[in-house]
């Protein structure tokens, strides 16, 4: 016979079975629509394919209410964790607007926090819905690895930061480097970018490589390293916030020694969700173009002042967006719930010291690369 | 024979007529060469206490930056105004130690001499710390103050309770003395101004020289009441109920909070009552009826050959429903392939219930509870989360590497266990397998795991079925760990003599009593030290979930807090707390095994 305290030892037991079986399972039994679908999902027999014929992402997105968007969590002013546990940066945000424009609601992020080893797998396996990881626009990415990309939502280049006291100045150039301590993070392409501009320029370095960024930061400070090379945008970051008193930083040169277009990247051949996610990111470009912004763009829709263009975009008479799956205001909540570009840009760039000004990244009205096709 | 009985006498008495001038003489200035050596050391061990303590009270040191990130390290985005949970979470945790404290008798007893030699202890590193700390002189002055009351303290006790033997007699409960310092720590919260620092709606605060917010103390100080009123309730209550009982109650809570508190509590999961009311409730009745009188009738005491071949059709039966469900040849819910599963398992153990019809009925009720609470859990766990978070999971920081790591070796345990009696079967299969499967993993590093079960795994699950993160971390990090403990269990397996086989044998107990009652609690015994360095092992390389994106305690602190821009590269402070949190968890459970040894003898006989 059994003693009592043995009979609950034993259900203890079956419960943590049960527990981790249910945990580990499909989630069937959620509630009674998704059961449904997911039920019939189960019982016919499809393989697994990334895009069935004929349903597109968009429409699967929808139907869960939820998107999931892939971001660093870790990357200074792009995505990263405010104290109070929320995912804030100009790549979250881009989540969000994604999420505004194709659920109508910018808090509907699940957001999925990945590695650089296993963002591409993620897309893959269906994890996430859309990349927005500051993952640069290569040929071998977007041919090879099977991702498609979006339209390039910021300009970054690698560039190189040297002490003022040091005789570097905002014109130096690589050939400038002869003998300096050159420092880095490992594992990156850009150690391999200063080495091929180094050669090119006819000259010797000593490079030397750290875990991550904040150690090579710290040895800059404490001048072990001469000069550190990395993105652009984590220079200025750098800069901006660790730079001691009555000392000058220099970053240069003023063309990046290396291109690094960062985009949202989403898995090929699903043209309606590529559309849904491009059009988001042109229509924040748009919006910043036609002056509409976080505050004004539920009252633009026949308001005399703006464009039959910008009318069209935000929702009113002859709008597209209807076309493309999404609901004709769509856009309108973008604006309004996230901001436009420069919004999106100013929000979380400026603080660390990155200005559109004379950049990369400013409208092509003013010089740069920030360019939409036109909504008609 | 007697020899043992002298040594013990001789080195007692040796200790008791010893003076702190005598040890010291003897210990670190015996002769030249050790005198050097505790002059060399002892210089170092000064300069390199120095160099921390300068570190640590630095101004350049901004300990602000982990003090705004407290929520952020302990629990992530939860969301501020659910946080009673978390509370809810820790008070249950608080109350079940109480509880299991004042059921398993904690006796143990420290007596006056030491405590007052801690005491003297703790005043002697102040003095040291005002000494040879980089600090103002009027912080000096406070530390010697400090050190000097608690020395006088434990003069006080040493000299004031002496007894007879010129030791001071006397002793208090362990517990209530480690409830003491607990409120110690918590009065301190109230006095000391460690400062207030916060993150509230976008803006910072940062407020030093006050003490630490109202929100922090007020769920401190409660927390210390509850453990307190939890173990005095205990106390009341534990004469009147069997202690058989009680402890096989809270070793099954023990068991259940984990999952209790993590998918119901923090969770809160959002039931659908409809779908509940035509669905969930038939369910559970049907199993709960269906399967009670299958197990009943399977309890019967004459049955013989016959309920284990219905216990093993069951087996098939049910493994069959998860191939199925896999293939997708037929739909069948997820919660009734596990109730097949459970009434399998259940039919396999009914004879041990074969016996009068009181035990049977017992024997039915358990089922109906596990039934009952177990299509609960899992009915939570696949409702939606009514949380609604602006960041990843709603587990991160210091509660998911606390998480993985306790469900982890929850779960590992007995695995390893089983893969250790597996590998050292007579039966071929079962040796085959086990080894096959240790040798395998054990070959395979554990990121590689880990990345395979969060991100490989997916590939392979047919459209529909979907592995949640945490889940798969966790099934991927017990499968890895189960392969180490099994062997170190079997290690221990290899001690147990053959002789105990051999007595087990000639008393006539089955092959699976043998096991229980006889080799494995040896083995078991044996193996402990093994086993606690794998449970430190599992609790620190909890950090390893980073590759797969989860925020654990060493990201947060790591790459986290360091990329805010409020907080730039701020990545020293927190790693040093994180070291200390981890050795304070890690410390305290080889103290724990230490006196685990002590109890069962290891090292002794």
């Amino acid at each position: 016979m059994i003693k009592n305290s043995k009979i609950l030892q034993l259900l203890a037991i079956l419960f943590a079975f049960t527990l981790v079986t249910a945990a580990c399972g499909d989630d069937d039994d959620s509630s009674s629509s998704a059961s449904e679908t997911t039920e019939s999902a189960e019982s016919s027999d499809d393989e697994v394919t990334l895009t069935q014929d004929g349903e597109s992402l968009l429409d699967t997105v929808q139907a869960r209410g939820t998107l999931n968007c892939g971001v660093s969590g870790a990357a200074v002013a792009f995505s990263t964790l405010d104290p109070s546990g929320e995912m804030v940066g100009f790549d979250a945000d881009f989540c969000r607007a994604v999420a505004a424009a194709v659920l109508g609601d910018a808090s509907a992020v699940n957001f999925v926090s990945l590695t650089a080893a296993e963002r591409f797998t993620a897309v893959q396996s269906g994890d996430i819905d859309v990349l927005m990881r500051n993952t640069t626009w290569t040929q071998s990415r977007d041919t090879d690895v099977g991702m498609d990309f979006g339209p390039t939502t910021y300009y970054d280049g690698q560039q190189l930061m040297a002490k003022a006291s040091d005789g570097f100045s905002g014109s130096s150039t690589v050939a400038d480097l002869a003998g300096a301590t050159i420092c880095t993070n490992a594992g990156t392409t850009t150690e391999k970018n200063i080495g091929d501009a180094a050669v090119a320029a006819g000259i010797e370095i000593n490079l030397q490589t750290y875990e991550d960024f904040d150690i090579v930061t710290d040895n800059f400070i404490s001048g072990a390293c001469d000069v550190v090379t990395t993105d652009g945008s984590a220079l200025v970051g750098r800069k901006a916030q660790q730079q001691p008193e009555g000392e000058e930083w220099v970053i240069f040169p003023g063309a990046p020694i290396s291109k690094e277009p960062l985009g949202p990247t989403y898995g090929q051949n699903d043209s309606k969700w590529a559309d849904a996610v491009n059009w988001t990111v042109y229509a924040t470009i748009i919006a910043s173009e036609k002056g509409i912004n976080s505050g004004n763009a539920a009252s633009v829709v026949g308001n005399d002042s703006f464009d039959a263009e910008a009318q069209r975009l935000m929702g009113g008479e002859g709008e597209l967006q209807s076309l493309m799956g999404l609901a004709p205001d769509a856009f309108q909540k973008v604006i309004a719930q996230v901001g436009n570009y420069d919004e999106i840009y100013s929000r979380n760039l400026n603080p660390v010291g990155l200005t559109r000004d004379g950049s990369s990244n400013a409208g092509w009205e003013a010089g740069g690369l920030i360019y939409a096709p036109p909504a008609r | 024979m007697n020899e043992p009985t002298i040594l013990k006498v001789t080195s007692q008495s040796e200790e008791v007529s010893r003076s702190p001038r005598e040890w010291v003489r003897k210990n670190l200035f015996a002769n030249i060469p050790n005198t050097v050596l505790t002059l060399v050391f002892g210089a170092v061990a000064i300069y390199a206490i120095r160099a921390l303590l300068g570190f640590i009270l630095s101004g350049e040191r901004r300990w602000g930056a982990v003090a705004t990130n407290m929520r952020l390290l302990m629990a992530q985005g939860y969301p501020a105004d659910q946080f009673v949970r978390v509370w809810f979470t820790l008070g249950s945790l608080m109350a079940l130690t109480g509880l299991t404290l004042a059921a398993w008798r904690a006796a143990g007893r420290l007596s006056i001499g030491k405590i007052s030699i801690w005491v003297m202890n703790t005043g002697a590193i102040f003095a040291l710390f005002a000494v040879i700390a980089p600090i103002s002189w009027a912080s000096r002055i406070g530390w010697l103050i400090a050190a000097a009351i608690l020395l006088s303290i434990g003069l006080g006790l040493w000299f004031g309770l002496r007894g007879e033997k010129k030791r001071p007699s006397g002793s208090v409960p362990t517990v209530w003395f480690a409830f003491g310092l607990l409120g110690v720590l918590v009065l301190s919260l109230w006095t000391v101004p460690f400062g207030h620092y916060a993150f509230v709606e976008g803006e910072f605060i940062a407020e030093s020289g006050r003490t630490v917010a109202t929100s922090t103390k007020l769920p401190f100080t409660v927390m210390w009441l509850i453990l307190i009123g939890a173990y005095l309730f205990g106390v009341l209550i534990r004469e009147r109920i069997p202690g058989s009982r009680a402890k096989g109650f809270l070793i099954a809570l023990w068991f259940l909070s984990p999952f209790i508190l993590n998918w119901i509590v923090l969770r809160d999961p959002d039931f659908d009552y409809a779908h509940i009311a035509s669905t969930d409730i038939p369910l559970a009745l049907l199993f709960a009826i269906g399967g009670g009188l299958a197990l009943y009738l399977l309890s019967k005491p004459d049955l013989g050959e016959i309920g284990r071949i219905v216990a093993i059709g069951f087996l098939l039966f049910a493994v069959f429903n998860w191939i199925a469900a896999f293939f997708g040849w037929y739909p069948m819910l997820q919660k009734v392939r596990i109730s097949f599963v459970l009434l399998a398992l259940a039919a396999l153990i009914s004879p041990n219930f074969a016996s009068d019809r009181k035990t049977r009925l017992r024997f039915v009720t358990g089922w109906i509870v596990l039934i009952a609470v177990s299509h609960w859990l899992v009915t939570a766990i696949n409702s939606p989360s009514t949380l609604e978070l602006q960041g990843p999971t709603y587990l991160g920081g210091f509660s998911l590497t606390l998480f993985v790591a306790v469900l982890t070796l929850l779960l590992s345990f007995p695995l390893g266990v089983l893969l250790a009696l597996g590998r050292t079967s007579s039966m071929p299969i079962a040796r085959v397998l086990s080894t096959v499967y240790i040798e395998s993993i054990r070959g395979v590093p554990l990121i590689t795991i880990l990345f395979f079960f969060s991100n490989i795994l997916p590939l392979f699950l047919p459209e529909g079925m979907e592995i949640a993160e945490l889940a798969a971390i966790v099934t991927g990090y017990t499968l890895f760990s189960a392969a180490y403990l099994a062997e170190n269990v079997r290690g221990g397996l290899q001690s147990v003599m053959r002789g105990q086989y051999e007595a087990a044998d000639a008393i006539g107990l089955t092959t699976s009593q043998r096991t229980g009652f006889i080799i494995v609690p040896q083995a078991l015994r044996v193996s402990i030290p093994p086993l606690v360095g794998q449970a430190i092992g599992v609790f620190k390389e909890t950090s390893l979930v980073a590759i797969v994106g989860a925020f654990d305690l060493l990201r947060i602190a790591a790459y986290v807090v360091p990329a805010q821009t409020e907080f730039l590269g701020v990545k020293r402070e927190g790693l040093l707390l994180i070291s200390a949190i981890y050795f304070i968890v890690a410390f305290s459970m080889s103290k724990y095994s230490q006196k685990l040894e002590e109890r069962v003898g290891l090292g002794e006989r």
